[in-house]
């Protein structure tokens, strides 16, 4: 790598705000309380101090934001408010798409296209939730359990985990018991029932508005009062 | 998370159409409002509670509100044994698991990563961890617990501890 010439302001590829680099002190509580710093040989520290000298692309191409777990411990003690969160997430929307680490980008292009994670299809997914309710109705001696699916004018409407329909099937049952034991009028709608968004880890601000959205029209075309986010 | 921060950024209007309920505060009122009736005997063994990023410290700082009372306080309704982790709260580790870790090859630092709230959980000595995130239960239930030797910690999801705790 060449020197760095510091009596130039460098080149800038990302408009980075003031409150992702400039304002930081160079203190070093982010990095102190991180449980990341040093794999990868970056730290939270060391990320705005290569910004603030130019290096954006060093950062861009580091495996080290994609290590990071977005948890924000660095910027709840960060005596200056840096937004280290969404700063993280603006340096991996700068990532070409195929290079988004392992299954990230395929996931978000999957509910784009699908309406899920894993593309499970409405046929499949209507048959499954049917299969595991009779399932569980027996389990727990309930034969007058159904699953309200597409239900109009819910009191609350449901989306789901992903992972859940896909191959933890038991783990919906907690919700059921729940939802029967309380009385609840709910539904859970048959197309675009995904709960969770990649896009919100990849960068990806126009796949996240588009799945929000979804969920928007599920809610309109159902009638549902509320919605209950699946965490 | 992505769901409430997309709502508010791009569809505020909807706000004013619809509510919206958290795991968290749907729970608390079923409990408050007599709408399920709890057993607090059939957890005994030694609980704890793990804080997931995103509905503590990440709520907090994003939408001024940290899940942090609720959940303890259907802890206290399930459970007459359970003890917090330190630190917890805003100043909690993560699991090892956000961000979408879990979906990416670096399994080598996701574990290393959780390896930190694993000491955290064997200095409580705790045999039940509740947690109520989908990631974070994974990466528990999945990973850490094989990773660490934890094969005896029963991870469970706290709609789970409420369901199971449920008298019908």
């Amino acid at each position: 790598m060449e020197p760095l010439d510091l009596t130039k302001q460098p080149e800038r590829m990302l408009d980075l705000k003031p409150e992702w680099a400039n304002i930081c002190f160079s203190c070093g509580t982010c990095a102190s309380g991180c449980p990341v710093s040093g794999m990868d040989s970056w730290d939270p520290r060391k990320v705005i101090r290569a910004l603030v000298l130019g290096l954006e692309q060093e950062v861009v191409d580091a495996q080290w934001p994609w290590i990071c777990t977005m948890c924000g411990r660095c910027q709840y003690a960060c005596p200056q408010g840096v937004e280290f969160v969404s700063l993280i997430r603006y340096l991996r929307s700068h990532r070409e798409r195929d290079k988004v680490p392992g299954t990230l980008h395929k996931g978000v292009m999957a509910a784009l296209k699908t309406g899920n994670n894993f593309s499970i299809p409405k046929d499949d997914f209507i048959f499954v939730m049917e299969d595991v309710a009779e399932e569980f109705a027996e389990e727990e001696g309930l034969p007058d359990f159904k699953i309200p699916l597409d239900k109009k004018g819910a009191n609350i409407l449901c989306t789901l985990h992903g992972k859940l329909p896909y191959g933890q099937t038991d783990d919906m049952k907690f919700w059921w018991k729940i939802f029967y034991a309380a009385g609840e009028d709910w539904t859970l709608p048959t197309e675009n029932w995904e709960g969770v968004n990649w896009a919100l880890y990849t960068g990806d601000d126009e796949a996240m508005k588009t799945m929000v959205g979804r969920i928007v029209e599920n809610m309109e075309k159902l009638e549902a009062k509320n919605l209950l986010f699946p965490e | 998370m992505a769901t409430r921060l997309g709502l508010q950024k791009w569809f505020p209007d909807a706000l004013k159409k619809f509510g919206v309920y958290t795991v968290f505060d749907l729970l608390v009122k079923y409990i408050k409002e007599g709408r399920i009736k709890i057993d607090k005997s059939r957890h005994p063994q030694l609980a704890t509670y793990h804080d997931p990023c995103n509905y503590g410290r990440k709520s907090e700082m994003m939408f001024g509100h940290g899940y942090y009372e609720e959940p303890r306080w259907i802890m206290d309704q399930c459970t007459e044994n359970w003890v917090d982790l330190y630190p917890n709260r805003g100043y909690q580790f993560c699991c090892g698991s956000g961000g979408g870790i879990w979906l990416t090859p670096y399994n080598k630092e996701r574990i290393g990563h959780g390896g930190k709230k694993i000491e955290q959980i064997k200095a409580a000595g705790a045999k039940l961890l509740v947690v109520p995130c989908h990631t974070c239960y994974d990466q528990f239930n999945k990973s850490l617990k094989v990773e660490y030797n934890m094969e005896d910690l029963e991870v469970k999801y706290l709609w789970a501890l409420v369901a199971d705790s449920i008298v019908l």
